[in-house]
C-alpha cells in the first residue's frame, strides 16, 4: 500500500456512502482500477450492506404500518376541524338571535329588566341583629324597661306606672 | 297589533302593581291578655305566652281578652280597642325581608301613652305590658304571622 493508496483509503467509507466531495471522488475512481486491495475492501462493504439491507428490505415489505395511516389521517381531520373561535363565528352568523329584530326588543327587555331590579339588587339592606327589636320607645305617662327573653324569641316592653305601684316581678 | 302591545303592558304593570301591594302587606296577630296572681287558670291558647314570660314574671293566672290577627299596609293605622278608654293602633311603616316595622301606640282618651316602634318577625314577638286591668295587669303580646 503506498501512499496514495494509504490516503484513498480513509476516503473509501466517505465514497461508499456517497458523501464525497467531486474532487475527492475523482481521486477514488483514479486510484480504484490500479489498486486490488482497496477494490476489495470497497467490494467488502458492498457485501457488508447486502447483507443487513436484504432482511430489513423484506420485513418492511411484509409490514403495512396500519398506525402510520390512522395517525396521518387523524391529523387530516384535525387540521380540518375548525377551531372554536371559529364555530363561534358561525353560529353567530347562523342564530337568528342577534338579527336586528330581536336583538332590539331584547335589549330594551333587557334595560327594562334592570331599570326595575337594579333598586332592588342593590338595595343596601339592613340587617336587624336579634336583640334590637324596639328601635324606639317613649311614654309620658310611664316609666318604661325593655326586656329581651332569654331564648331571643320575645321582647317585652314594660310599663311602670311609678316606684310605689311598680309591679312586683320575679 | 299595537292593541295587543299596550294590552300586555297594561296587564303587565296591572300584576307588577298587585303583586307589591300583597308583598306590602303583613299580618300581625294581637292578643290582649290579663295577668294576674288572681287563680291559677291559665288559657290554653296562652301557653307559649305564658312559656316565654314565665320565667321573668310570676303571674298565675292569664286569661285572654282579645285575640285579633290583622292586614297591616304601609302607613294606615288600624286601631284596636283593648280596653274602655284605651286603644292600640298598629302601622306598618316599612318591610324588608321578614322583618316588618310597625309603629305602635296605646292612646287613652285620645292621648298617646305609648309610642314605640318595633321589629316583627316570624317566631319573635313583642309583648307590652304594664297597664292596671282590673285586679291584674294588661299584656298586649303582638307576633307575625
Amino acid at each position: 500500500m503506498n501512499h496514495r493508496c494509504s490516503s484513498v483509503s480513509k476516503l473509501l467509507e466517505k465514497y461508499f456512502d456517497q458523501e464525497v466531495t467531486d474532487e475527492e471522488k475523482r481521486l477514488v475512481e483514479g486510484h480504484l482500477p490500479d489498486c486490488p486491495a482497496c477494490r476489495e475492501t470497497l467490494h467488502s462493504m458492498e457485501r457488508v450492506r447486502n447483507l443487513i439491507k436484504s432482511p430489513v428490505e423484506a420485513a418492511i415489505e411484509k409490514e403495512s404500518f396500519p398506525w402510520v395511516c390512522q395517525k396521518i389521517e387523524r391529523e387530516i381531520r384535525l387540521k380540518e376541524r375548525p377551531t372554536v373561535r371559529e364555530s363561534l363565528r358561525s353560529w353567530l352568523d347562523r342564530t337568528p338571535l342577534f338579527t336586528r329584530r330581536v336583538l332590539i326588543p331584547a335589549v330594551v327587555a333587557l334595560a327594562i329588566l334592570i331599570f326595575v331590579a337594579a333598586p332592588l339588587l342593590f338595595k343596601k339592606s339592613t340587617s336587624y341583629p336579634g336583640p334590637s327589636v324596639v328601635e324606639y320607645v317613649e311614654s309620658q305617662a310611664y316609666n318604661v324597661m325593655v326586656y329581651e327573653l332569654e331564648d331571643s324569641k320575645g321582647t317585652v316592653i314594660w310599663l311602670f306606672e311609678g316606684p310605689e305601684k311598680e309591679i312586683s316581678t320575679s | 297589533m299595537r292593541r295587543t302591545v299596550l294590552l300586555f303592558l297594561f296587564a303587565l304593570t296591572y300584576s307588577l302593581f298587585s303583586a307589591s301591594l300583597v308583598f306590602a302587606q303583613v299580618q300581625t296577630r294581637i292578643r290582649v291578655i290579663e295577668a294576674s296572681n288572681v287563680g291559677s287558670s291559665i288559657d290554653s291558647s296562652l301557653r307559649d305566652v305564658h312559656g316565654q314570660l314565665g320565667s321573668l314574671f310570676s303571674f298565675s293566672s292569664y286569661r285572654l281578652l282579645k285575640d285579633e290577627t290583622v292586614t297591616l299596609s304601609p302607613n294606615q293605622p288600624i286601631s284596636v280597642p283593648v280596653h274602655p278608654g284605651r286603644s292600640l293602633e298598629v302601622t306598618l311603616i316599612k318591610q324588608q325581608r321578614d322583618t316588618a316595622e310597625v309603629r305602635v301606640k296605646i292612646k287613652r282618651e285620645g292621648t298617646d301613652i305609648l309610642n314605640t316602634l318595633v321589629r316583627l318577625s316570624p317566631g319573635r314577638t313583642v309583648s307590652i305590658g304594664g297597664p292596671k286591668h282590673g285586679e291584674g295587669t294588661l299584656l298586649i303580646v303582638l307576633s307575625r304571622l
